[in-house]
């Protein structure tokens, strides 16, 4: 397993697209001049102009990492010989699947290590009036990057069965979209304000709330950036959610790619 | 074959845990603050330019994240769960979505719905909605909305006229003007508020405006009841009732209204009827400018 | 010691328009140990299917195959073969060195031994130069290599290639050969599938043959062949009122002078008599051996 991470990891260092997708990191620099811009809160838009940038950059790694690390290895038949090696194919799938999320990992301290620096140069500039509580702008990194990984988890399974690229890559488009709304559209479903929904819509509406990801859970930007403190249960709780989400859908797609057929 | 039996094995142990922590995970998402779900917003410009050639839809999730946060938090109240609402950042999303979609009707009407009613920001809705009129220019709502806030929390007869005079041209109908005439006469301001609720309620296809307008609506005609009761009394007696029991003592009102916001109707000295409740769920410190305890 | 074991293998695709396709019916079939056994059969005609079944890339839809006795469905059993793809593919952002060591450590090869085993197996295959190139440059006969290189590599005691020859150039075809003889000579097995029957007369020791998913028959390569001469090809030069004499033998060719015979081996003795007395000269004779192609041709058809 430890064999596969490796060399997923050498995979994504040499891949043109990913060199591409970093260079967008650049954008750094601008963020300091930009954030002069707000009148009263430069250090707050900087930090949210970082954090964003992050995440942007993120989903971009994680569709196309996710979206094509899996599909591109059987569409041109790499799994051929690999997946006829002793080792199983869960610990094929399991091991590029860690290769990228340690990747994500990787890149997200980096991009917030950049952060860091880019927060920094604009709060010298124009001191803001509350400190920055560091901790939660890691947090909030953090947390991001597990929403990512979460993403990328969902386009492996998408890639387990598919044989083109759209399914990965476009499922996973989805699931970020339904992930980040499901919270909302649940709340909004079940607020007793909203009539003309019948129980049966409302009923199947919160079984399909609890079996599709909740992104919002993974969302502490607005702490990070106005410094609102999180309870520690609240953080447990994301972390326990998260690896047992993932564990659950990393489950599925090794179960279905064991019993993929290489044709 | 033992492998998938092992990997099955395995996907029900996480489903397990999974519905294991389901039930914690819903209720800390259900009752993670609220203040933090509304969120931030980037300033206008940068908003208009990040929502990119989707300045519609952006515009419309952030009236609809308004109204899902504001009846979340009615539910709340009723639930006696008090929850201060931020009235700053509605309003600021509300502005937000109007600028990136200056015809997004969902706004005005919200705008008109809780920035004069519960946060009394009668400058700041009539300027939105002024400047909505610009472009709905064939919508007679935004006119008449602006005339009766002139009217009615201002006392601006003039420019309230003048509004409910665009409104009258353009909804081609004399009831306007008539509204505007009844009102002149300063008598019937209960009557003159009952007759916008109920407009308003019967056109709100929103529900949780729906039910913000008829509550309001159920409580004006409750002091609406009151007011006739006491001009009854007045009359008979040749003074003003001391309370609201009297009225109902002297069988001149059936029983005791009641206050759906949850207050008690009372009467000041100078005969106003006023309630506990000051017609709002609850009342949140610095946001009101007058008492409002009377309607 | 049986290597290789497939029993009862039945596999039944599924296409998109919901048709049944029976890729393999009912094939069993053993290869032993050291033993060279060619798989032979037209295109479509299953081998693939086959070799990916042993190598658990796809599942029958019912039989089973052993490796050394040992289910193919476990991963295990494939910890002593080594497998050939046909038109094989490996990651090109790797260098062939990488990529090899990737190959060794899956299979369990002692860290201390892998840089040894890997010199070994690219100077074997002429690839020692290239090691340290990605291998998106090289052409389709050095990625070939490379496919043999990853079989090479842990020194596996079962060899499965499919279409090991194919896409490369004389020089590449003698290359396999040669490595296929080597690995016989050293007592391993080899299992590899082709649809060209002169591959299988120089290196097989069995050859069985696969017609439409279905095993036609097994045979020894030597036994097909030790049938030996059926005829003879005789040029003959002449006049043409000698050819008379010849009369119960037909002219097969004739290109001026030179007259073409060919002779049944039975009628061989009476038609040099009738030669000899004709005063005709022997250009040339050539002996006809029974040839494993057309054994193959007359199965196919």
């Amino acid at each position: 397993m430890l064999n596969h991470f490796e060399i997923t990891f050498k995979s994504i260092i040499r891949d043109r697209i990913f060199h591409g997708i970093i260079f967008s990191a650049l954008i750094f620099l601008l963020i300091p001049s930009v954030a002069t811009l707000s009148m009263r809160q430069a250090t707050e838009l900087s930090m949210t102009l970082s954090l964003s940038l992050i995440s942007f950059i993120l989903l971009l790694l994680s569709l196309f990492l996710g979206g094509t690390h899996l599909w591109r290895d059987i569409e041109r038949r790499y799994t051929y010989p690999v997946l006829s090696w002793p080792s199983s194919r869960s610990a094929y799938l399991v091991g590029k699947f860690s290769g990228i999320a340690a990747f994500i990992f990787l890149v997200a301290l980096l991009l917030g290590g950049v952060a860091v620096l880019t927060v920094l140069i604009t709060a010298g500039i124009y001191p803001p009036e509350r400190p920055i509580v560091w901790n939660l702008f890691f947090l909030s990194i953090f947390f991001d990057a597990c929403k990512y990984i979460l993403i990328v988890a969902f386009a492996f399974l998408f890639s387990s069965v598919a044989t083109s690229f759209f399914l990965p890559v476009f499922g996973s488009i989805c699931i970020y979209f339904v992930g980040n709304a499901s919270q909302q559209v649940h709340d909004y479903i079940n607020a007793p304000a909203t009539i003309g929904i019948s129980s049966i819509t409302k009923n199947m509406a919160t079984f399909v709330y609890y079996i599709l990801p909740n992104f919002s859970a993974f969302d502490f930007k607005i702490n990070a950036v106005y410094r609102v403190p999180i309870q520690v249960s609240g953080v447990l709780m994301t972390g326990v959610y998260f690896v047992v989400y993932l564990c659950m859908v990393i489950s599925v797609a090794t179960l279905l790619f064991e019993k993929r057929e290489m044709n | 074959m033992g492998g998938t039996k092992r990997h099955i094995l395995s996907f029900c142990l996480f489903c397990l845990c999974y519905g294991l922590i389901l039930g914690p995970f819903v209720n800390y998402m259900h009752n993670k603050p609220y203040a933090e779900k509304l969120g931030v917003l980037p300033t206008i410009a940068t908003l208009k330019f990040l929502s990119a050639d989707q300045k519609l839809l952006i515009g419309s999730s952030l009236v609809m994240r308004v109204i899902t946060y504001f009846g979340g938090l009615a539910e709340m109240a009723k639930n006696k769960i008090e929850i201060p609402p931020d009235f700053p950042v509605m309003s600021r999303t509300i502005h937000a979505a109007v600028k990136l979609d200056p015809y997004n009707n969902d706004a005005y009407y919200f705008a008109q719905s809780f920035l004069v009613w519960d946060v009394g920001q009668i400058d700041i809705a009539n300027s939105l909605l002024i400047e909505g009129m610009r472009y709905r220019t064939w919508d007679w709502y935004l006119p008449y909305f602006v005339g009766f806030n002139y009217a009615y929390f201002k006392h601006d007869f003039k420019s309230a006229a003048y509004y409910y005079q665009k409104a009258a041209e353009l909804s081609g109908q004399e009831l306007h003007i008539n509204l505007a005439g009844r009102f002149m006469q300063e008598s019937g301001q209960i009557d003159h508020a009952i007759s916008y609720l109920t407009l308003m309620a019967k056109d709100a296809s929103n529900p949780v405006a729906k039910k913000t307008f008829e509550t309001r609506l159920t409580a004006f005609k409750q002091v609406s009841l009151i007011e006739k009761a006491r001009d009854r009394f007045t009359l008979k007696y040749n003074r003003l009732p001391e309370s609201v029991d009297e009225l109902v003592r002297t069988g001149l009102l059936d029983k005791t209204p009641s206050d759906p916001y949850g207050g008690t109707f009372f009467l000041l000295p100078d005969g106003k009827v006023g309630t506990s409740s000051k017609f709002a769920f609850k009342n949140p410190k610095g946001n009101r400018p007058d008492s409002g305890a009377t309607p | 010691m049986k290597a290789l074991e497939i029993h009862n293998l039945v596999k039944i695709f599924k296409t998109k328009k919901g048709q049944s396709v029976h890729a393999l019916n009912d094939l069993s079939f053993d290869v032993m140990q050291g033993e060279v056994f060619g798989f032979l059969g037209p295109n479509g005609a299953g081998k693939s299917t086959t070799i990916k079944t042993l190598v658990g890339l796809i599942t029958p839809s019912s039989g089973n195959a052993l490796i050394n006795g040992v289910p193919v469905s476990t991963g295990t059993a494939r910890l002593k073969v080594g497998y050939l793809p046909e038109n094989p593919a490996f990651y090109d952002y790797l260098t062939p060195e990488e990529y090899l060591t990737y190959v060794a450590r899956s299979f369990l090869v002692p860290v201390a031994e892998v840089p040894r085993c890997i010199e070994q197996t690219l100077k074997l295959l002429e690839l020692w130069d290239a090691r340290k190139r990605q291998m998106r440059s090289f052409s389709k006969g050095m990625v070939q290599r490379v496919g043999l290189a990853q079989v090479l590599v842990h020194d596996p005691d079962i060899y499965i290639l499919d279409e090991p020859m194919s896409g490369l150039d004389p020089l590449g075809r003698s290359l396999v050969k040669n490595i296929i003889l080597e690995l016989k000579n050293r007592g391993k097995t080899v299992f590899f599938s082709t649809h060209i029957t002169d591959d299988v007369e120089k290196v097989c020791d069995r050859v069985g043959i696969i017609v439409k998913g279905s095993l036609v028959a097994v045979n020894n390569v030597e036994n097909l062949l030790k049938g030996g001469v059926e005829g003879y090809l005789v040029s003959l030069q002449s006049a043409d009122s000698t050819l008379q004499n010849l009369a119960p033998f037909s002219v097969l060719r004739q290109s001026g002078t030179i007259f073409e015979y060919y002779i049944p081996k039975d009628g061989f003795n009476r038609f040099m008599e009738l030669v000899i007395r004709s005063g005709s000269e022997v250009v040339l004779v050539e002996t006809r051996r029974k040839n494993l192609e057309d054994y193959f041709l007359s199965l196919v058809k």
